[in-house]
């Protein structure tokens, strides 16, 4: 019975391990899956000096060479050309300092998907004119909805201050609410119209095929358009890189907590199981058992008990985990606001975390081995003769 | 009696528990020496310290003050460890009740002191043959102890007290939770062992019946001997 407890502990602690580091894993995933698909794409090219200010003026020169260079690599899956500007949001109820971004809709879809985060409105029509997609938390702040209108007052190529009135096709929202606030969409022509370009742009967003030809891709970029700066996503969100690995460090610390919750049962089961065979550890001693002798019994015991949970663990872990990697997890209980603030999908497909598996077991296992010692180290304390009276 | 070797000699043993509250004087300045092939019994009322005095003897217990003499080896001397592998040699236990290790079978529980003893396969093997035979249970060498009747476990802790091949057994209270049947049937055995194998017992008793089939009676009160008598005309009967 204590022996069950024991291994289910481990069992239990091992899987509530993998089961953290799956979480997170597949929140990572989903977050890094946004950032590429829905939001940066995996690399985007600008004219060198564009970054510094947004200056319109810094277009991509040479669009045919580069869009000629880019044809040529077959990694390459889509791409989204976007001018793109920094100005003000006006409504006769306040203003707000916004990203415009001049896009090609049909292009979009393929790269940050917009379409699909539209919430309210019809999205862009084929002929209206000077149509813009704002962000939900923008719109609720500002009080808009879809037929509202607004203006957008921006600096041109040339420097002077120029102003557009735009009427508002569709609300979206993304999982990542701070860029909703910033980023407002218009299609290309209107806004290249107000800054006094034709068929140029600033930006191009690429999709590739496979997050593994990442590197590869870049750099083929980077030879073949020197004159241009190249950027994946990691580039361009160093942050999320960043979260990436702070995730894991905390993804540990939980799991130490986790171990020590697992010592704790560990040694009091132990140390319960010794109590209640004090008189046969006692008898053992009496008859002649060496106490290194008991000490190495118990130790073996614990050692067969986490042999037969860890199994049990793994088992349960891949299990549980498979099955949420295919359903999904919905954490909004969490609430969606929070996880949406921080830019995370309140759908989690966790991921089992295979490359972690042997550092976590080797956590587990050394627990388990450590927190029988002291139980261990008690058993060896018993007087034969007073174990015996009892 | 005298002639005998001496197994037990044991001098002016005391044990006092709670010596700083209350003091309690378990075994009170006691001698006894018992030589080889004795089959005694330690009898007194309860409290008067019996299994004080054996586990003692048997150094499961450390005496506060006297000499006790195993084989001409004094064991207050010994250390800790010494200790626990002289008793491992020289001295065959069994206990009142719950003798054996529930986990393993009747034979495992045997052949275990014999393991610590590190015999090999084929020894242990004919060893067990023989003690299984002698107490007549060579068809439950494979059954767990909560499969056998509370004599048959007693036998199987006399089995198992043999195994490391002692001079003498301390018994503490051996029958105490047997039937008079059982209880016979493990004496019948204990004395089987002391007159074929010249194995020297020295068990404690409040059972009449198990008296009388004592050749020598030790009676303890209040920790200290306070007669000792041997019953000749009753062994010479047997
Ligand atoms: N660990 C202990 N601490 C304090 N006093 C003890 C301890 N063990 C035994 N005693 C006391 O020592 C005395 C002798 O006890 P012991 O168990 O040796 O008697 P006994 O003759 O075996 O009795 P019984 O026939 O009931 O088994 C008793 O008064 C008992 O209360
Ligand atoms: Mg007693």
């Amino acid at each position: 019975m204590r022996s069950i407890i024991v291994m289910m502990s481990i069992a239990i602690g091992l899987f509530a391990g993998m089961a953290v580091l799956s979480l997170y894993k597949g929140m990572m995933k989903s977050r890094i899956a946004t950032v590429v698909n829905a939001e940066i794409g995996h690399i985007q090219i600008h004219d060198t000096d564009f970054k510094k200010d947004y200056e319109p003026r810094f277009f991509i020169k040479n669009a045919n060479t580069v869009l000629h260079e880019i044809q040529k690599i077959p990694e390459i899956k889509a791409i989204a050309l976007r001018s793109i500007t920094t100005g003000m949001l006006i409504t006769p109820t306040g203003s707000a300092g916004v990203k415009i971004n001049g896009i090609i809709p049909a292009q979009e879809n393929g790269v940050s998907q917009l379409k699909l985060k539209i919430k309210k409105g019809k999205g862009f029509s084929e002929k209206k004119k000077n149509e813009v997609f704002i962000g939900k938390k923008l719109a609720d702040k500002m009080k808009l909805k879809p037929g509202s209108k607004l203006v957008l007052t921006f600096t041109d190529t040339a420097g002077e201050i120029v102003s557009g009135a735009f009427r508002i096709a569709a609300i979206y929202q993304s999982d990542n609410a701070p860029l909703d606030e910033r980023n407002v969409y218009v299609k290309i022509a209107d806004l290249n119209e107000l800054l006094g370009l034709t068929d140029q742009f600033h930006e191009i967003a690429i999709i590739i095929q496979d997050d593994k030809y990442l590197a590869s891709v870049k750099k083929k970029l980077q030879q073949h358009l020197p004159q241009y700066q190249v950027d994946s996503w990691i580039d361009i969100s160093p942050e999320m890189d960043l979260m990436v690995k702070t995730t894991d460090q905390y993804s540990y610390i939980i799991i130490v907590i986790i171990m020590i919750a697992l010592a704790f049962g560990i040694i009091n089961t132990m140390l319960m199981a010794i109590l209640e065979r004090t008189r046969e550890i006692g008898m053992m001693i009496a008859l002649g058992t060496s106490r290194i002798r008991v000490f190495m019994l118990i130790l073996f015991e614990t050692f067969f008990l986490t042999a037969a949970g860890t199994p049990i663990g793994i088992f349960l872990a891949w299990g549980i985990i498979s099955y949420f990697n295919k359903r999904g997890l919905d954490l909004s209980g969490m609430g969606k606001e929070m996880m949406s603030s921080f830019g995370f999908n309140t759908l989690v497909y966790p991921e089992f975390p295979g490359e972690k598996l042997f550092g976590i077991l080797v956590i587990v296992v050394s627990t388990a081995i450590i927190s029988c010692l002291f139980p261990a180290a008690r058993a060896l304390k018993l007087k034969p003769a007073d174990a015996l009276r009892r | 009696m005298t002639n005998g070797k001496a197994i037990i000699d044991a001098h002016n043993i005391s044990k006092i528990y709670n010596a700083d509250t209350i003091p309690v004087y378990a075994v009170n300045n006691v001698h006894l020496h018992i030589e080889e092939g004795e089959f005694t019994a330690l009898v007194g009322p309860s409290g008067s310290g019996k299994t004080t005095l054996l586990n003692l003897i048997g150094g499961l217990d450390k005496a506060d003050a006297g000499n006790i003499y195993i084989n001409n080896i004094d064991i207050t001397k010994l250390s800790a460890g010494k200790l626990i592998d002289f008793r491992l040699k020289n001295i065959g236990f069994v206990f009142q009740s719950f003798n054996l290790i529930p986990v393993l079978t009747a034979k495992e529980n045997v052949e275990f002191i014999m393991l610590l003893q590190g015999a090999g396969k084929t020894e242990r093997l004919q060893r067990v043959q023989q003690l299984f035979k002698e107490i007549g249970l060579e068809d439950k060498l494979n059954s767990r102890p909560a499969e056998l009747s509370g004599g048959q476990q007693q036998r199987v802790a006399v089995a198992r007290a043999l195994a490391s091949k002692p001079r003498f057994v301390l018994a503490d209270e051996p029958t105490a939770n047997l039937d008079s049947k059982s209880a016979a049937n493990l004496l019948d055995i204990m004395e089987m062992l002391n007159k074929e194998e010249k194995i020297t017992f020295l068990f404690s008793t409040h059972d009449q019946r198990v008296i009388q089939r004592a050749r020598r009676v030790v009676t303890l009160v209040d920790g200290a001997v306070a007669e000792d008598t041997s019953n000749t005309m009753m062994n010479g009967k047997l």
